[in-house]
C-alpha cells in the first residue's frame, strides 16, 4: 500500500473508479513530462533522448513529491513516434529549438485531401491493417529521412517495437513502487488525427467541403484502430487506452460538428475497446460544456474522461458523472502561478465535488506545465490523502 | 454587388466571395466600396462567432477569404486612400510558435480598421519593442497558448517599460491559458478570450 490509510492498491482503486465503485480513497494520476526535466535540473533534450535521464528524472519527481497512484506514460523513444499521437511536422528540443524549450508542432498540412479517398478504398482492403499505413504515410510527409517505403516502415517499426520494450520495463519499475499504469497505447482519435494532419485552415475548407469524406474516412479507420489497441494491449499487459481527443472541444468545432463527424467514429471506437474488454481514457483538451449531453452516448461505467481546464469539471460531475469517470482538473495558471493553499482548495473542492460517490481521479488539467511551481504539484498530490479518503459505511 | 459580398463572406464561401470580387474589379467597382462590403461581411461572421452560431473553422476561413479578397483588391487601391484607426503590434511571444488565434486576431483587427504589424511567432522582447517605438503603436498585442509564454509576456511587457513606451502603448494578452491570474502576473492592461474582445479592446483603446 502507498499510504497507511489505504486498504487497496493502485491498480484495485483504479479499476474501482473506472467502473464507477467507491475505492477507499481518490486516486492520484499526475500528467508529468517536461516538468520533471525542468525539476530534476535536466535539458529537455536529455529527457528525450536519453531513457535513462528521463527516469531519473521522474524518480526524483516521485520521491520528491509524490507517492502517486498511477503513472502517465507520455515519453517517446524516438521523436518519429510522437507523430502517432500528433501528426504534425514538429521542432524538437535539441534538434531544431534549444535542448531546454519543449516541442512545438507547426500547423502545416502534412495529409491531403485526396487521403481521405485513400484511406476508405485502404479499409475496403484491409480493414484491419489501415493504422499503420496511414500513419506511415504522415510520418513519411512529416519527417524527410522516412520514406513510405519497406525500409521507412523497417525503421518505425522496430523503432516502435523498441519503445514498447522500454514501455513494458518503465511500467515493472512502477509496479514494483506500487503504481499502476494509466495505459499501454495512446493513439488520437481518427477525426482529431485529421485536423492535425491537414492543418487547421485545410480543415476548415474540408469541413465546409468535404464532410462526408471526413466522416466516412474516420469511420473506416475504425477497424485499423481496434486492431492495433488490440494488439499492443496484449503485448502491454495493460487493457486500457488513452484516446485523444484534442480537436473537437468547442473551441474547435461547433456541437453539431462534434455529433454528425467526429463523435460517431470515437463512439464506435470506444464501443468496440469496451467490448474487447479494454478500458477507454479520453483525453479530452479544451471546452466540453457544449458537448457533455453527447458524451452520455459513451457506454456506461467503462471509460474516463480528463478534462482539460476550459471545461466546467464541476458541471462535468453533474452531466455524465453517472456515465464517466472523471479525471483533472487542477488548471495550469493555478500550478504555475498560484501558491500552494490555492491549489490545496481547488483540490479539496474537486474531492468534495467530483470525487463524490467516486468516478473520480485527481489530475493536473492536461499536462503539468514546465514551469509548475514544485510546492504546488506536492499539494496537489497530498491532497488525496488529506482529504480523499471516502468513509465506507455512507 | 457589395451587398452580395458582404453576404458571401458572412456566409463563409470561399469560392463564390473571390468570383464576386473578381466580377466586381472587373465591373470597374470602386476598391473601397469592396473592401468595406468585407468588412461588413466580417463583422457578421464576428456577431455570429459571439452568438456561438460559429465556431473557429468559420472564423478562420472567413478570416482567409477575406485575405484572399485584399489581395485581389490592393493592386486596385491608391496608395492613401485608405484610413487607418490606429497601428497595433501583435506577435506569438518568444518561445511560443502557436499563431491560429494569433493570425484570427490580426485578420479581424485589419478587417476593423487597425493598421496591423504582424511579428509572427517566437518574437523576442527586443522586437515588440523596436516594432512599437518605429509604428508609434497605440496597442501591442501578445500571443501565446504555453504555460512558458507567461514569463516571455512578462518580459516583453518589462522591456517595452524600459524602453519608455509602456504610457505610449496599451499592451492586451490572448491565448489559451490566459486569464486575469496572468494578467496580473504580466503586467498587461487587458487579456481577450477570442478575437471579438480583442477587437473590443483595440477600440477601447485607440478608436
Amino acid at each position: 500500500m502507498l499510504h497507511p490509510g489505504d486498504t487497496m492498491t493502485s491498480e484495485e482503486r483504479l479499476q474501482a473508479v473506472i467502473n464507477l465503485q467507491v475505492p477507499d480513497r481518490v486516486p492520484s494520476c499526475p500528467f508529468i513530462y517536461y516538468f520533471s526535466a525542468f525539476y530534476a535540473g535536466i535539458s529537455v533534450h536529455e529527457l528525450w533522448s536519453q531513457p535513462g535521464k528521463y527516469r531519473l528524472a521522474m524518480d526524483r519527481c516521485y520521491r520528491d513529491l509524490g507517492p502517486w497512484d498511477v503513472y502517465y506514460p507520455v515519453n517517446p523513444l524516438r521523436p518519429e513516434l510522437y507523430t502517432f499521437i500528433m501528426p504534425m511536422k514538429a521542432k524538437w528540443p535539441g534538434i531544431d529549438l534549444p535542448p531546454d524549450s519543449i516541442c512545438q508542432l507547426l500547423e502545416e498540412e502534412i495529409m491531403k485531401a485526396e487521403d481521405y479517398r485513400w484511406i476508405s478504398e485502404l479499409a475496403q482492403r484491409i480493414p484491419k491493417l489501415t493504422y499503420i499505413p496511414f500513419f506511415m504515410r504522415m510520418i513519411s510527409r512529416a519527417w524527410d529521412d522516412i520514406g513510405e517505403d519497406p525500409r521507412g516502415y523497417a525503421f518505425i517499426l522496430s523503432r516502435l517495437v523498441a519503445h514498447l520494450a522500454n514501455w513494458r520495463y518503465e511500467f515493472e519499475l512502477m509496479k514494483k513502487r506500487g503504481v499502476t499504469t494509466l495505459y499501454g497505447f495512446l493513439p488520437e482519435a481518427a477525426f482529431d488525427t485529421f485536423s492535425l494532419a491537414r492543418g487547421f485552415l485545410e480543415f476548415a475548407r474540408d469541413l465546409k467541403k468535404r464532410p462526408e469524406e471526413i466522416a466516412a474516412a474516420a469511420d473506416d479507420l475504425t477497424e485499423g484502430y481496434l486492431f492495433i489497441c488490440r494488439l499492443v494491449c496484449f503485448l502491454m499487459g495493460i487493457k486500457r487506452i488513452e484516446i485523444f481527443v484534442h480537436r473537437s472541444s468547442t473551441d474547435f468545432i461547433s456541437p453539431e460538428t462534434f455529433r454528425k463527424l467526429s463523435l460517431p467514429s470515437l463512439k464506435a471506437l470506444v464501443e468496440k475497446l469496451v467490448a474487447a474488454g479494454i478500458a477507454p481514457i479520453l483525453h479530452c483538451d479544451g471546452n466540453w460544456d457544449m458537448n457533455l449531453e453527447a458524451l452520455r452516448e459513451l457506454p456506461a461505467g467503462h471509460c474516463v474522461i480528463q478534462f482539460d481546464g476550459p471545461t466546467d469539471i464541476f458541471l462535468a460531475k453533474q452531466v455524465i458523472g453517472d456515465r464517466v469517470c472523471i479525471m483533472g482538473d487542477v488548471p495550469s495558471d493555478i500550478l504555475a502561478l498560484g501558491s500552494p493553499m490555492e491549489v490545496d482548495e481547488y483540490c479539496h473542492r474537486l474531492i468534495e465535488e467530483v470525487g463524490r460517490g467516486g468516478g473520480y481521479i485527481m489530475g493536473a488539467g492536461c499536462e503539468i506545465p514546465p514551469n509548475a511551481r514544485a510546492e504546488n504539484v506536492k499539494a496537489m498530490l497530498d491532497s488525496v490523502t488529506k482529504y480523499g479518503y471516502y468513509d465506507r459505511e455512507g | 454587388m457589395s451587398e452580395k459580398i458582404a453576404a458571401l463572406i458572412a456566409a463563409v464561401e470561399e469560392d463564390m466571395t473571390l468570383e464576386e470580387v473578381r466580377k466586381a474589379l472587373g465591373d470597374g467597382a470602386d476598391p473601397l466600396s469592396l473592401v468595406e462590403a468585407l468588412r461588413e461581411g466580417m463583422a457578421v461572421v464576428g456577431d455570429k462567432y459571439e452568438a456561438r452560431e460559429y465556431f473557429l473553422p468559420d472564423l478562420i476561413l472567413s478570416a482567409e477569404i477575406f485575405k484572399e479578397s485584399i489581395a485581389l483588391i490592393e493592386p486596385h487601391l491608391q496608395s492613401g486612400n485608405t484610413t487607418t484607426k490606429g497601428a497595433v503590434v501583435i506577435g506569438t511571444v518568444h518561445g511560443d510558435i502557436h499563431d491560429i488565434g494569433k493570425n484570427i486576431v490580426a485578420t479581424m483587427l485589419k478587417c476593423n480598421g487597425y493598421d496591423v504589424h504582424d511579428l509572427g511567432v517566437d518574437v523576442p522582447p527586443q522586437v515588440f519593442v523596436e516594432k512599437a517605438s518605429s509604428t508609434q503603436a497605440g496597442l501591442v498585442a501578445m500571443s501565446g497558448l504555453l504555460t512558458l509564454a507567461f514569463d516571455a509576456m512578462k518580459d516583453t511587457v518589462d522591456a517595452l517599460a524600459e524602453a519608455g513606451l509602456r504610457d505610449k502603448a496599451k499592451v492586451i494578452i490572448g491565448g489559451g491559458p490566459v486569464n486575469e491570474k496572468v494578467l496580473e502576473y504580466c503586467g498587461a492592461d487587458a487579456f481577450g478570450k477570442d478575437p471579438a474582445e480583442a477587437v473590443r479592446l483595440a477600440n477601447r483603446y485607440l478608436a
